[in-house]
């Protein structure tokens, strides 16, 4: 075991971190808002695509990102009308948006199977900090989607928290009908958390066809929108912890490819298991832990808002 | 200032589902039809295709049914637990699971006689689909756990099952590097019944229509409805809502499970990573349209087998068999706002006159 296989374990752990939690926090405002959206994988698809295309097409990775996030934004406004203004069952809504987005993906995507990508994002060191041996190589040598995601992760618990938007958003996720008497909208709030989190699930989306795996191919997301989901679970709705938890989740899909460079003489196929398995322990534990304090899920989650008919 | 806001109309225009349903299908074919002409196909060309292809002969009606048949049974599992307010989102698990139990018993029967051997099958697929749902259901009844997320993650768990049997022990020694199990032997397979059609079909029908009258006409069902009202009205009433809890949700896991072994006798030949083909997820839409309710499963599940074989058979064309998710998820969507619409009123009233608490809002409105 070298050193640089640890320092590339590390460097790939916090780079699959980083397209878990992007999703995964799209999803924890949304669900905080009140609506399980179960599209991610959808949107990522969708995110992931026009991403790849617009970076052919223009050869810059910025431009792609951005529409990689409005495509994203715009993939996940179907779960939004569905489920939000015209109030349908929020599961249902949220796996038709998961088959949409795949197909839809595929679709727009299937000429430029294999395409050689243009316009990634390559590895910007941050002068000063890269230098430091190991710490620099891991953390400040990354693409520049991987410094803009920790923001990303700060500013979101910022808002959430800390602003009168964020306590409204929040309400409508507790309780839609107070959240109403307060003079917030609540399906306008529902919407944007709807869509600001399909514009980050778009996102991650394209990082992964820009960065992580640049190129495209169908099914490239490969049921990492399951793994958010399941983070925020494991992250208990909150930012923070998601973070923690896509360090782990980031760590075994890091690891998957390296077990037996490492002399690990387990099957990688068992290892990816473990993400899913490891959500189901931790909801397991969290129902356990409940009964004796408040469950840390949004309490009106899955429940459509209608005021004529509270 | 006036602003649209739904009413909900006193009574259900009748037939309304059925009518939400063609809506649904028309909405997505104009949609499909913006797509494909925008992508330079001729739409009536692809949808002709895809007709004659799953309705057009007796084989492609055989092969249309035989598709029907695991939507069939995965939106049945997820009907049966929707009827009592429970999600089942992991029936393409179950399915894999039952696959994958059938597979077993075809490898250990090798001697047996086909009708012995096919029962086995059928009877190991359903127990692995219950075996596959008994987590999630013990932690929903037990502890209370969230089933949606317990039964969605252990898809991705089965998934990985599956691809661990076919990377190892269960690999094909003659597929070369193609990650896939040998061939099951002819007596292995599902007898056929016309054209392409299997047995299978016949086999879906009967549970379907077991279940149908266990759902509507037992007194077990008549509970199962009440707890899906109310939960508190049926522990009042002394319905063990735990004990149901459980039963619904292995019921479901078996249903789901046969569903995968049927799959695997009647029409895949072999284990391969794609058997469950998304199955479990379309069933949630089918299960959706239907409305829960077992009796209309089978016409929409037998659109839903329609599109499939037409995607596939469209790609001659050069155009993607992705165009039938498309669809599939078009008619959930246009079938959603269409039934909207109908159990709904559109009113408009004044912002300025709007009473927060609602209550007024229909005197506002002038009803």
């Amino acid at each position: 075991m070298s050193e640089a296989s640890i320092i590339g374990l590390f460097v790939f752990t916090i780079r699959f971190a980083v397209l878990l939690y992007l999703a995964a926090l799209g999803e924890v405002i949304a669900e905080r808002a009140g609506v399980l959206n179960l599209g991610v994988e959808g949107m990522m698809a969708m995110g992931a695509v026009s991403g790849f295309l617009v970076g052919l097409e223009t050869g810059n990775p910025w431009l792609a990102l951005i529409a990689g996030i409005i495509v994203g934004a715009l993939t996940s406004g179907l779960h939004a009308l569905l489920s939000v203004v015209l109030g349908a069952d929020q599961v249902v809504s949220g796996l038709a948006l998961t088959i949409f987005g795949l197909a839809l993906a595929a679709f727009i995507g299937k000429d430029k199977v294999g395409t050689p990508p243009e316009g990634t994002f390559e590895p910007l060191p941050v002068p000063g900090l890269s230098e430091i041996p190991w710490v620099g190589e891991i953390f400040f040598q990354q693409p520049p989607v991987v410094y803009l995601t920790a923001l990303a992760g700060l500013g979101a618990w910022y808002v959430l928290n800390r602003t009168r938007v964020g306590l409204g958003l929040r309400a409508a996720g507790e309780s839609a009908a107070t959240a109403d008497a307060a003079g917030h909208s609540v399906v306008g709030l529902r919407v944007g958390a709807v869509m600001v989190g399909g514009a980050f699930a778009g996102a991650s989306g394209a990082y992964l066809s820009l960065s992580l795996a640049p190129g495209w191919t169908e099914g490239m997301t490969a049921g990492r929108g399951w793994i958010a989901v399941a983070l925020v679970i494991f992250g208990a709705w909150s930012p923070g912890r998601a973070a923690l938890g896509a360090l782990l989740f980031g760590a075994t899909l890091a690891l998957e490819p390296r077990l037996q460079t490492f002399g690990v003489d387990i099957s990688p196929i068992l290892l990816s298991m473990l993400p899913y398995l490891l959500t189901i322990a931790a909801l397991l534990l969290l129902s356990i832990r409940s009964r004796n304090r408040p469950s840390p899920a949004p309490a009106a989650i899955g429940i459509p808002y209608r005021r004529e008919e509270r | 200032m006036k602003r649209p806001v739904l009413v909900r109309r006193d009574r259900v225009l009748p037939g309304s589902q059925a009518f939400a349903f063609v809506a649904g299908l028309v909405v997505a074919l104009l949609f499909g039809a913006i797509l494909l002409i925008a992508s330079g196909h001729d739409p009536i060309e692809v949808y002709g295709r895809m007709w004659s292809s799953s309705f057009g002969s007796t084989n492609g009606l055989g092969r249309t049914f035989n598709r029907a048949v695991p939507l069939a049974l995965a939106g049945l599992a997820v009907a049966i637990a929707g009827t009592m307010g429970l999600w089942n989102i992991g029936a393409e698990g179950q399915i894999l699971a039952g696959a994958l139990g059938a597979a077993w018993v075809a490898r250990i029967g090798e001697t047996w006689s086909s009708p012995a051997l096919i029962t086995a099958m059928l009877v190991a697929g359903t127990i692995a689909g219950l075996v596959w749902a008994l987590g999630p259901a013990l932690a929903k009844a037990g502890l209370g756990v969230n089933e949606i997320i317990t039964t969605l993650m252990l898809n991705e768990v089965a998934v990985r099952v599956v691809r661990y049997l076919l990377n190892g022990a269960w690999k094909d020694p003659a597929s070369l590097n193609f990650p896939v199990a040998p061939k099951l032997p002819e007596a292995a397979r599902l007898p056929g019944l016309f054209g392409r059609a299997h047995l299978g079909v016949v086999i879906a029908l009967v549970v379907i229509a077991l279940v149908a009258v266990v759902v509507n006409r037992s007194a077990w069902g008549y509970e199962l409805r009440i707890a899906g009202s109310s939960g508190p009205a049926a522990a009042y009433a002394g319905i063990s809502l735990k004990r149901k809890i459980l039963t619904v949700l292995l019921v479901s896991g078996a249903i789901a499970g046969l569903g995968g072994a049927i799959e695997l006798t009647g029409n895949a030949e072999r284990i391969t990573e794609g058997i469950s083909n998304g199955y479990g997820f379309a069933g949630i839409i089918v299960a959706a349209l239907a409305l829960m309710r077992p009796w209309a499963i089978p016409a929409v599940a037998v659109v839903f087998g329609a599109v499939q074989v037409g995607g596939s058979s469209i790609q001659t064309l050069g155009v993607p068999a992705s165009v039938a998710d498309i669809l599939q998820a078009l008619i959930l969507a246009g079938a959603l706002i269409a039934g909207v619409l109908m159990a709904y009123r559109v009113r408009w009233v004044s912002t300025r006159a709007q009473d927060p608490s609602g209550d007024g809002l229909e005197a506002v409105a002038g009803v």
